[in-house]
């Protein structure tokens, strides 16, 4: 629906589809054919993503233990067995987790067993710190080199198809499997929301 | 399918995604190592995989082809035990037993990888090995006791 609530975008734009990789296609919007409010508007959608739970369980704090969610919890609880992700990130300093998080393209089907991605699992660098964070402060974080990774527009969509090229921790957020409730909409979807938003000129929320 | 299981080539005919946990128990006859939950919960199935403890009930034996894997039974023998297998007994640790080979394992890791952890690191990198019958002071004190003798060996 997402796709085609954006295709006459892309229509009277004038803009050209480009097959991506990962099994996507990359909108390809001019500069400025996206309008701030169409592209605040896309940003609704990527922030209901990036505030999913599935998403900001993983970008917690240098010292915070990364959160579980589930239909057993009110709310999001510490990650059992006394993880930290550590400095490190992947918990090198005390219990790695790939003790339990297996590097695998296979799909997760076994409930309640620890989920495995395509890439190594390790948590977001902290200064990608989602959780708890109001949505608005996270576009503003997204949209600043300084904070995101040093990309700009073009290369947060690039990370986005490289994620599905190595069925990374964004297309996983999108499919967890095993019962798991996935953050909302699919990747196309997403992927689609932030080009459009990039076209726009990354707007946020005041 | 081919696999350096405690210093010796193995092979097993198996589909990529069983777990290497069935691979050693089921194809290999290695039944040290235990099946508790199946889903990375209780840490009783724990190897020695390229040197990292980890949880055999969720590695495919795809993605465990060609590795060096080390069980309860290769760690040490009778004879010869690890010094973590030492200390265990010496502290009588297990009550049951059925989680030991698996707290063993990752408690051999922990020593390689810190060899003088504090109570603190000892509780961390254990908390994901489960022991139903609350055996954990005594494994802390036969980690230390591990420790002390790995230092002096």
């Amino acid at each position: 629906m997402r796709l085609l609530r954006l295709l006459p975008l892309v229509v009277l734009a004038g803009a050209a589809l480009a097959e991506g990789p990962g099994g996507l296609t990359v909108p390809a919007f001019a500069d400025g054919s996206v309008s701030e409010a169409e592209g605040l508007e896309a940003w609704a959608r990527i922030e209901a993503v990036l505030t999913h739970p599935r998403c900001v369980n993983c970008h917690v704090e240098s010292g915070a233990p990364p959160m579980w969610s589930g239909p057993e919890f009110e709310t999001a609880v510490p990650h059992g067995m006394n993880i930290q992700g550590g400095e490190s990130r992947i918990g090198a300093e005390l219990l790695p987790c790939q003790s339990c998080h297996v590097t695998s393209t296979l799909p997760n089907e076994v409930p309640h067993a620890a989920p495995h991605a395509g890439m190594d699992w390790r948590l977001a660098p902290p200064e990608f710190v989602w959780f708890d964070v109001p949505g608005p402060a996270i576009c503003t974080q997204l949209r600043d080199p300084e904070r995101n990774g040093g990309r700009d527009g073009p290369a947060l969509i690039e990370h986005i198809t490289h994620d599905a090229e190595e069925q990374g921790f964004i297309t996983w957020g999108l499919d967890p499997g095993a019962g798991r409730e996935p953050a909302p909409g699919d990747l196309q979807a997403h992927l689609d929301d932030t080009a459009a938003w990039v076209a726009a000129g990354m707007p946020c929320p005041e | 399918m081919q696999f350096t299981v405690n210093g010796q080539t193995r092979e097993a005919e198996v589909e990529p995604d069983m777990p290497l946990l069935w691979v050693l128990r089921d194809e290999l006859g290695l039944t040290g190592t235990k099946y508790g939950c199946g889903v990375a919960q209780c840490g009783a199935c724990t190897v020695h995989v390229d040197g990292l403890a980890v949880r055999s009930c969720q590695l495919p034996a795809g993605a465990a082809e060609g590795a060096e894997i080390v069980t309860i039974e290769g760690l040490g023998t009778p004879d010869a035990p690890h010094a973590v297998q030492q200390a265990w007994i010496e502290a009588q640790v297990a009550q049951c037993g059925y989680c030991q080979s698996g707290q063993i394992m990752q408690a051999a890791w922990l020593l390689k990888s810190n060899p003088t952890p504090t109570d603190e690191e000892i509780d961390a990198v254990m908390s994901g090995n489960l022991c139903r019958c609350g055996t954990y002071p005594r494994i802390r004190a036969a980690v230390h006791a591990a420790a002390t003798k790995l230092r002096e060996a």
